[in-house]
C-alpha cells in the first residue's frame, strides 16, 4: 500500500514495544532466582489443556458463558495472527500473499474462512463481553475504563478487517476493479468470497457507495486496523491486559510436580542470614523472577477473591487488590531494583570483604522504602490466608499466592518477630511437647491403651507405620478417629504400628504461620526416628501430616512412600479385604478437604468410599471437589483468633446444612473440628452428624 | 535502674512423673524454665523496654542451663550469670538464696524479681529469703509493677482479701503471679543472634564464696522421699431416661460411695 507509511509505522510502533518489553524483563531479571525450566514436555502440556484449551475458563461450570466468551477471543486472536502478517506484508507489497497460504493453496482458502468465521464471532464476544461487563455486572468484576478501552479496541480490529475485506468484495464483485489485492481466485476453490460469508456480509453494509467511496473504506480501514493494531500492543504491558503477552510464559514456568512452588528449606544455621535479615520477603526484591511474573500477568479478573474463604467472609484479604498493590510497589522501585541487582552481581564470593560489605551497604540503600508487611500489606490481610489453594486452583492463569503468602510469613515470624501472639501457646507446646496442645509427650499413645496396637519400639517389623497425628493422639473427638481407623486395619490384618510417644508434629503448622525454624525442629527429630526405624510405608490419618510427609519431609531427606487413610481404605475395600454394608441411614455429603483434594488430589478414593456405605447415595456440596470451600482451620489458623467479619466454618455449616443431610463426612481431623463447632453454633448438630470417613467405614463394616 | 532476675530450670509438669523406690525416675524427663520465673523475666524485659532498665539473668545449674538464658536473652534480657557448680546439686531454697546473695552484691542491683515458686518444689521461699538476707523489702505474689522514680516503684499484690497497692523502697526483692503478663515467645532472630552472646559462667569460688558459706554443706532440709502422687480414677458416664439415671447414682452414691 505505502511501504513508507508502512515502514515508519512498524519502526515506531515495535521500537516503543521492545523498549517496555526490555525494561520489564530487566526488572524481572533483578529479582531472586527460582528454577523452572525443567521438564519441558510437562510444561508443553500444561500450555496446551491450560492456556491454548483454556481449561480454567471453558471447564468452569459455573461460569461457563464468560468462559467461552473469553475463550473464543483468545482462539480468534491467535488465527488472527497470520493475517496480521499478511497485511503487514501488504504495506509493503501489493496483493503479498504468505507462502503456503496464498491462491492455490487449499490451506489458504481454509484459512482465510476459518479467519472469516472468527472475526464474527470475536465481535459477538466483545460486544457480549461489554454487555456483561456493563448490564450484568459480575461482582468479582471490577469495572475499569482499560477494559472497556480494550474491548473497543478488539471491536474496532474485528470492524476494520471484515470492512476491508467487504470493500474489496465490492470493488471487484460489483465494480470490477479486479486490480485489487489480495484475491484469491483459483480454478479449483473458486473464488475466495465463496469461503468468507461474514465479509460478504459486511460487503453489503456498504455495497450502495460508489466505487471510490468503497477505495477510500478500504484504504482507511487498512490503516486503522494496522494503527489499532500496534496501539493495542504497545497498551498491552501497560495493565492488566499484560496478559495477553504474559500468560503463555507463565503458565508454560507454573511449579510442576507439587501445585505451587515449595517452601524454601532456609539455612538457618547460617548466620549472615540472620544479620542481614534476608529471610522470608519483607522488602520487594525478595520476590523471585516467577513471582514477579505473576504479578505482570494477573488479569484483575477477580476469580481467586470470589472462591476465597477469607474475602467471602469479610476478612481483609482481597487477593485482586494484593496483587495489585505489590505490582505497583514493584514498579514504583523497578530502578532501584535494577541497579541493586547490578550491585548484587559485583560482590565475588572470594573478594575483598571489607569491599563486599561495602556493595552490601549500597544495596541496603536501594531496598525499597516501605517494608511490604505493614506499610504495603496489611498483617490482618497476611495473616487471614487459610492456604486452601483455592484461589491458585480457579486461576486461569495459574499464578501461585500461597507461597508467596507464607514467605512474607517467615519474613514476619523470623525476622521481624511480628505475628498472632496466639500462636505462641501452640508454638510453646510444639516445642516443649511436640503438639501444640502442649500436653505432655509421654502421654501421645494413651488413646490406643486397650486396642492392642504396637509401637515401632515394640516391634518394627512391620508393613506400615499409622502416622496418627497431633489431633488423632491428644483431641477427645479425633481419638474416636484413631480408634476407628484401627478397629479397620485389625480387621483388614494390616501389619501395622504407631510411633507412640516417639512420634511429634509434623511440624505443618509451624511452617504455614512461617516459622521455619519450629518447623524444620520438629521435622529433623521426626525424620531421624523414622529412618532409625527404616520405615518406608505410612498411613497418615491427617491431610496436613500427609502432605508434609510426602511432599516436605524429602527436602530434609525423609522419603517414604505415604498414603492417606481414605486411599488407603478405598484400596482395602477394593481388595476386598474389608467388606462394607450399605446401611447408612439418611443423605451424605462430604465436605473435601484443602489438604486432600487440592493439594493432593485425592477427591474420587474418598466419594468412592462413601458411596459405598450410604442407603441414600452421596449428595455434593454447592462447592466440592476442587472448588471445595475451606473449613477454615489451615495454614495455622486453627491456633489464631478468627475475630474479622463472619466464622468461615460457620459459612461453610450453613451451606451444608442447606443440603438438608443427616451426615457430612469429612476427612481431616481439623474440618473435623471446624465443621462440628460450626454445627453446634448453628444448633444444628443434633441434626447432621459430623463424621470422619473412617468412622463411618468402621460402623458399617460386616 | 538495674534488675536482676532469676530463671530455675524445673521438670516439664505436663509429664507424668514416674517414681520408683522414692525416688524420681528421670528417664524421658525433661526439663523447662519454672513458668513463674518466665513471668518474672517477662516482667524485667518490660521494665527494660519501657523504662530503660538494665536487666541481667541469672540462673543456678548445670551445664544444660545455657539453652534457657539463651532463650531469656531472646527474649530481651541483656546480661546472663550462670552458676555451675555440681556442689549445688542438692541444695535447697536457703542455699539458692544465699547464692542469689552474693551475686546480687556483686552487681548492685536496684530491683530483684524472681517468679513466685518454682514448679518443681512450689515452696516458694527463695525470693523472700534472699530479702531477708539482704535486708531489703520483699513484696511476693505481685501482678504489676509500676516504677514511680529512682528510687520507688509501685507494686500490685494479689493478697487473700483482695489487691493490694504496695509502694517500695528501693533496692527491693519481688516475686511475681503468673497473672503479672504473659511471657513472650523468644524472637527467632534473638534466638540466632544470641547464639554468640557471652554467658558469664561461675562456679562458688570464681563467686567468691564457698558451699560452707552459703549453707550447702550443712543443708536445713533434704528431701527423703518421693510419692508419686494418685491419679485420679476415671467418672462414670450416665446415659438414657433421667428418671432412671437419677436412681442408679442416687444408688451408687448410697451403696457403693456410701457418702449419703
Ligand atoms: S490472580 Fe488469577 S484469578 Fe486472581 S485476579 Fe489475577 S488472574 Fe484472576
Ligand atoms: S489460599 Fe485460600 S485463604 Fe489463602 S488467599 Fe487463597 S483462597 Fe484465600
Amino acid at each position: 500500500m505505502n511501504p513508507l507509511f508502512m515502514s515508519l509505522l512498524l519502526i515506531v510502533g515495535l521500537a516503543i514495544f521492545g523498549r517496555t518489553m526490555v525494561q520489564k524483563i530487566q526488572l524481572l531479571m533483578a529479582l531472586e532466582p527460582t528454577d523452572r525450566v525443567n521438564h519441558i514436555m510437562d510444561r508443553i502440556k500444561n500450555v496446551v489443556i491450560i492456556a491454548l484449551a483454556q481449561k480454567r475458563l471453558v471447564g468452569r461450570k459455573k461460569e461457563w458463558a464468560a468462559g467461552i466468551m473469553h475463550a473464543f477471543i483468545f482462539w480468534g486472536f491467535c488465527i488472527l495472527l497470520i493475517r496480521s502478517l499478511n497485511l503487514y506484508g501488504e504495506g509493503f507489497v501489493k496483493g503479498f500473499q504468505l507462502p503456503l497460504f496464498g491462491d492455490g493453496s487449499i490451506l489458504g482458502y481454509l484459512y482465510i474462512a476459518l479467519k472469516d468465521v472468527m472475526e464474527g464471532i470475536v465481535l459477538l464476544m466483545a460486544v457480549y463481553a461489554i454487555f456483561r461487563r456493563a448490564v450484568l455486572k459480575p461482582t468479582r468484576l471490577h469495572n475499569t475504563w482499560e477494559a472497556y478501552f480494550v474491548l473497543g479496541m478488539i471491536g474496532v480490529l474485528m470492524i476494520s478487517d471484515l470492512l476491508l475485506d467487504g470493500a474489496r468484495y465490492n470493488l471487484i464483485m460489483l465494480h470490477n476493479n479486479p486490480d485489487h489485492l489480495h484475491f484469491f481466485n483459483n480454478p479449483q476453490y473458486g473464488s475466495e468470497f465463496l469461503w468468507t460469508p461474514v465479509s460478504v456480509g459486511a460487503a453489503s453494509l456498504i455495497s450502495g457507495f460508489s466505487a471510490d467511496a468503497n477505495r477510500l473504506i478500504l484504504t482507511t480501514m487498512f490503516w486503522l486496523h494496522i494503527i489499532t493494531q500496534l496501539t493495542f500492543l504497545n497498551f498491552l504491558p501497560l495493565g492488566k491486559h499484560f496478559h495477553v503477552i504474559t500468560a503463555l510464559p507463565n503458565v508454560f514456568l507454573k511449579n510442576l510436580g507439587y501445585p505451587h512452588e515449595k517452601t524454601k528449606l532456609l539455612d538457618l544455621e547460617d548466620e549472615s542470614v540472620w544479620e542481614d535479615e534476608s529471610l522470608g520477603i519483607n522488602h520487594i526484591h525478595q520476590l523471585n523472577w516467577k513471582q514477579g511474573l505473576d504479578l505482570y500477568t494477573c488479569t484483575e479478573c477477580g476469580r481467586c477473591k470470589e472462591v476465597c474463604p477469607t474475602y467471602t467472609t469479610d476478612k481483609p484479604l482481597n487477593l485482586h487488590d494484593f496483587n495489585d498493590t505489590l505490582k505497583a510497589e514493584l514498579f514504583d522501585n523497578a530502578d532501584n531494583l535494577i541497579k541493586r541487582a547490578k550491585l548484587a552481581a559485583t560482590i565475588k564470593e572470594d573478594g575483598d570483604p571489607e569491599q563486599n560489605e561495602e556493595i552490601k551497604a549500597q544495596m541496603a540503600e536501594l531496598n525499597s522504602k516501605k517494608p511490604l508487611i505493614g506499610d504495603v500489606i496489611s498483617e490482618d490481610t497476611l495473616w487471614a490466608c487459610t492456604t486452601c489453594r483455592a484461589c491458585e486452583q480457579v486461576c486461569p492463569v495459574t499464578i501461585e499466592h500461597v507461597p508467596r503468602i507464607m514467605a512474607m510469613r517467615q519474613g514476619q515470624s523470623l525476622m521481624a518477630g511480628v505475628y498472632p501472639q496466639e500462636l505462641n501457646v501452640a508454638l510453646k507446646g510444639l516445642e516443649r511437647n511436640g503438639n501444640p496442645w502442649g500436653i505432655g509427650y509421654d502421654k501421645r499413645a494413651e488413646w490406643a491403651d486397650g486396642l492392642d496396637v504396637k509401637t515401632m519400639a515394640d516391634d518394627a517389623d512391620v508393613d506400615y507405620l499409622l502416622w496418627v497425628g497431633c489431633a488423632g493422639s491428644f483431641d477427645d473427638r479425633s481419638k474416636k478417629v484413631s480408634k476407628s481407623l484401627v478397629k479397620i486395619l485389625q480387621k483388614a490384618n494390616i501389619s501395622f504400628a504407631i510411633l507412640g510417644k516417639e512420634e511429634k508434629c509434623t511440624g505443618d503448622f509451624a511452617r504455614r504461620v512461617g516459622n521455619e525454624m519450629m518447623y524444620q525442629m520438629m521435622a529433623q527429630e521426626n525424620i531421624e526416628t523414622l529412618n532409625n526405624y527404616k520405615v518406608k510405608k505410612i498411613i497418615a490419618a491427617c491431610p496436613h501430616c500427609l502432605n508434609a510427609l510426602k511432599h516436605e519431609y524429602p527436602q530434609m531427606g525423609g522419603n517414604y512412600e505415604v498414603i492417606h487413610h481414605t486411599d488407603f481404605i478405598d484400596q482395602l475395600i477394593k481388595s476386598g479385604k474389608i467388606t462394607l454394608t450399605k446401611s447408612l441411614e439418611g443423605a451424605l455429603t462430604y465436605h473435601d478437604p484443602c489438604y486432600l483434594g487440592r493439594y493432593n488430589s485425592i477427591y474420587d478414593q474418598p466419594r468412592s468410599i462413601l458411596e459405598a456405605i450410604s442407603k441414600d447415595g452421596l449428595k455434593e456440596l454447592d462447592r466440592h471437589g476442587q472448588e471445595s470451600f475451606c473449613c477454615g482451620a489451615g495454614g495455622g489458623r486453627m491456633w489464631m483468633e478468627e475475630t474479622i467479619g463472619k466464622r468461615i466454618n460457620v459459612e461453610r455449616s450453613e451451606e451444608i446444612a442447606g443440603q438438608e443431610v443427616a451426615t457430612v463426612a469429612v476427612a481431616c481431623p481439623f474440618c473435623l473440628t471446624m465443621i462440628e463447632d460450626g454445627m453446634k453454633e448453628l444448633d444444628k448438630d443434633e441434626d447432621i452428624k459430623t463424621q470422619d470417613i473412617a468412622e463411618l467405614v468402621a460402623n458399617n463394616m460386616a | 535502674m538495674k534488675i536482676l532476675t532469676t530463671a530455675k530450670k524445673v521438670v516439664d509438669v505436663e509429664l507424668t512423673i514416674h517414681v520408683e523406690n522414692g525416688a524420681i525416675v528421670e528417664d524421658g524427663l525433661q526439663y523447662v524454665i519454672n513458668a513463674w520465673d518466665e513471668n518474672a523475666v517477662e516482667a524485667a524485659v518490660q521494665l527494660k523496654e519501657n523504662n530503660g532498665a538494665e536487666t541481667t539473668l541469672v540462673s543456678i545449674g548445670g551445664s544444660d542451663n545455657t539453652d534457657m538464658i539463651r532463650k531469656c536473652y531472646a527474649m530481651g534480657i541483656e546480661n546472663g550469670i550462670h552458676i555451675d557448680d555440681p556442689a549445688l546439686d542438692k541444695a535447697d531454697s536457703f542455699v539458692f538464696a544465699n547464692v542469689l546473695q552474693k551475686v546480687y552484691e556483686k552487681g548492685e542491683y536496684d530491683l530483684v524479681i524472681t517468679g513466685k515458686q518454682a514448679q518443681d518444689t512450689d515452696s516458694g521461699q527463695t525470693g523472700i529469703i534472699l530479702a531477708e538476707g539482704l535486708g531489703i523489702p520483699c513484696v511476693s505474689n505481685v501482678i504489676d509493677i509500676e516504677v514511680v522514680d529512682d528510687q520507688h516503684v509501685k507494686v500490685s499484690r494479689l493478697g487473700d482479701a483482695g489487691t493490694e497497692i504496695v509502694e517500695v523502697e528501693l533496692p527491693a526483692v519481688v516475686t511475681v503471679s503468673d497473672s503479672i503478663n504473659e511471657p513472650r515467645l523468644p524472637a527467632m532472630r534473638g534466638i540466632m543472634m544470641a547464639k554468640k552472646k557471652k554467658i558469664e559462667v561461675m562456679d562458688l569460688a570464681a563467686l567468691g564464696t564457698s558451699l560452707d558459706e552459703v549453707g550447702g554443706a550443712a543443708l536445713k532440709s533434704e528431701v527423703a522421699e518421693f510419692m508419686a502422687s494418685e491419679s485420679r480414677q476415671a467418672g462414670q458416664k450416665f446415659e438414657g431416661d433421667a428418671a432412671e439415671i437419677t436412681a442408679r447414682v442416687v444408688d451408687l452414691l448410697a451403696n457403693e460411695a456410701k457418702v449419703l
